[in-house]
């Protein structure tokens, strides 16, 4: 697939999920393709990542969540408590999330991460960057600007 | 097409986002709340201290009737930013006659208010201790007091605008001496006339010079001295100042009026001109009829 002029190979795909990788920006993107992914094929798809991690370098992690209709909170503690800080210490630290526009979406990821950081702790994502974008071609624009 | 366990899944795990949603905005509900109850609670006390405030500084306020014994009629207003503030009015017989003045302090509200008690004691002090039937020297001994007291070489945090008046009622003269006061008198032919004033403020500079100026007037004239906040009073159709020009036709169109009825029609016009814009500065004037 191609966006924004950058070419991305599709490197895994199931029923819920979408990953592209782009070697030159050392970017994944992660789309998710249906309204609910369940726990166990979310955990599944990540952890894909993780491992994907070990053989091609990744700096940036876009994950495109428009599709999506449910904020599932388990899911979203592991992906914050255990997936995160393992991806960190594999050299990920800048994420990119693009949220659907529906404010009680966005209201339900404020209440969850609530939660997350008052089980946690404040300090839980130190050094690492989240970003909330529009548009994964928003993004792209930076990369050329910079690059 | 997904089996019926994705949606059971998915349907469980929506209850699961409303009721952990609906739990958190509840937090920020019950937070909200405490914290305007917190704020009321703040807002009660600050309006209380500032009520009980304003209670002790109108009772320091003169008695009007003190100037009323040397001129046909006198009456002034004193409209506070916040129900306290800079603005004060002075009168104090002497052993000759008279001493009275409009000041404005520098700051409004709790500050102003502070610095409108101080001077006024210091300045009541002054006057008790020595006969000084001189504005200008007195307006010397308040600029000194102001820097001894307030430390302002430091500083500089007491300041005052405003003019003094002396009359003798031996021998019906009446002298004022102006640090950025504002007045005018009305004379027999209408004539609207500014009083002269020092562009320095009393407390501004330890070593300023005050001038006195003598004011011949005849029955039926008037003294109506204001502070800034009349005239710079934000509103009207276009939100302008009210202006030095405006003040000056209305009183040219209300000559024929007493003292205290121009202080109404003064009253009313800066309460009409305002409307329901917010207070600019604290708003004093005072009309003496002679």
């Amino acid at each position: 697939m191609v966006e924004n002029n950058y070419e991305f190979d599709v490197v895994y795909k199931d029923k819920y999920t979408t990953l592209s990788y782009n070697e030159e920006l050392s970017m994944v993107i992660c789309t998710a393709d249906s309204e609910y992914i369940p726990i166990g094929e979310f955990k599944k798809v990540f952890l894909y990542v993780s491992e994907f991690a070990n053989s091609s370098k990744i700096s940036y992690f876009v994950f495109d969540k428009r599709n999506l209709r449910t904020f599932h909170q388990p899911s979203m503690e592991w992906y914050f408590a255990i997936w995160k800080p393992i991806l960190k210490m594999k050299g990920l630290v800048n994420h990119y999330k693009i949220l659907p526009e529906l404010p009680w979406f966005s209201k339900a990821v404020e209440a969850g991460k609530h939660e997350i950081f008052q089980r946690y702790g404040n300090n839980l994502l130190d050094g690492i960057n989240i970003t909330y974008i529009n548009s994964i071609e928003e993004l792209l624009e930076k990369f050329r600007k910079v690059g | 097409m997904e089996d019926i366990s994705y949606y059971l899944e998915e349907l469980e795990a929506k209850d699961d986002m409303l009721a952990r949603t609906t739990n958190y905005l509840s937090q920020i509900q019950s937070s909200i709340i405490e914290k305007n109850l917190h704020l009321n609670e703040l807002q009660k006390g600050i309006s209380d201290s500032i009520n009980f405030a304003k209670l002790i500084q109108t009772s320091l306020l003169p008695d009007v009737s003190i100037l009323k014994v040397f001129f046909k009629d006198a009456a002034f207003k004193i409209f506070q930013k916040i129900g306290i503030g800079g603005d004060t009015v002075f009168i104090k017989n002497t052993n000759s006659g008279v001493v009275f003045c409009l000041l404005d302090a520098s700051g409004h509200g709790v500050s102003g208010s502070m610095l409108s008690i101080s001077g006024t004691l210091i300045l009541n002090d002054i006057i008790s201790s020595i006969e000084i039937d001189d504005p200008a020297v007195i307006l010397k001994f308040l600029n000194y007091r102001l820097h001894q007291t307030f430390k302002n070489d430091k500083n500089s945090i007491a300041n005052f605008d405003g003019t003094v008046f002396c009359y003798s009622s031996i021998n019906n003269r009446l002298s004022y001496s102006s640090a950025r006061g504002k007045g005018f008198l009305i004379d027999s032919r209408n004539d609207i006339i500014s009083l002269e004033n020092t562009k320095v403020s009393i407390g501004e500079n330890l070593n300023s010079n005050f001038n006195t100026c003598n004011i011949s007037f005849e029955k039926g004239n008037k003294l109506i001295l204001f502070t800034d906040g009349l005239i710079d009073q934000f509103g009207g159709d276009h939100n302008k100042k009210y202006s030095t020009s405006r003040l000056k036709k209305l009183l040219s169109n209300n000559t024929g009026k007493t003292a205290s009825e121009l202080t109404e029609i003064i009253s009313d016009e800066y309460l009409s001109w305002k409307g329901d814009g917010s207070q600019t500065d604290d708003v004093s004037f005072k009309v003496i009829e002679f």
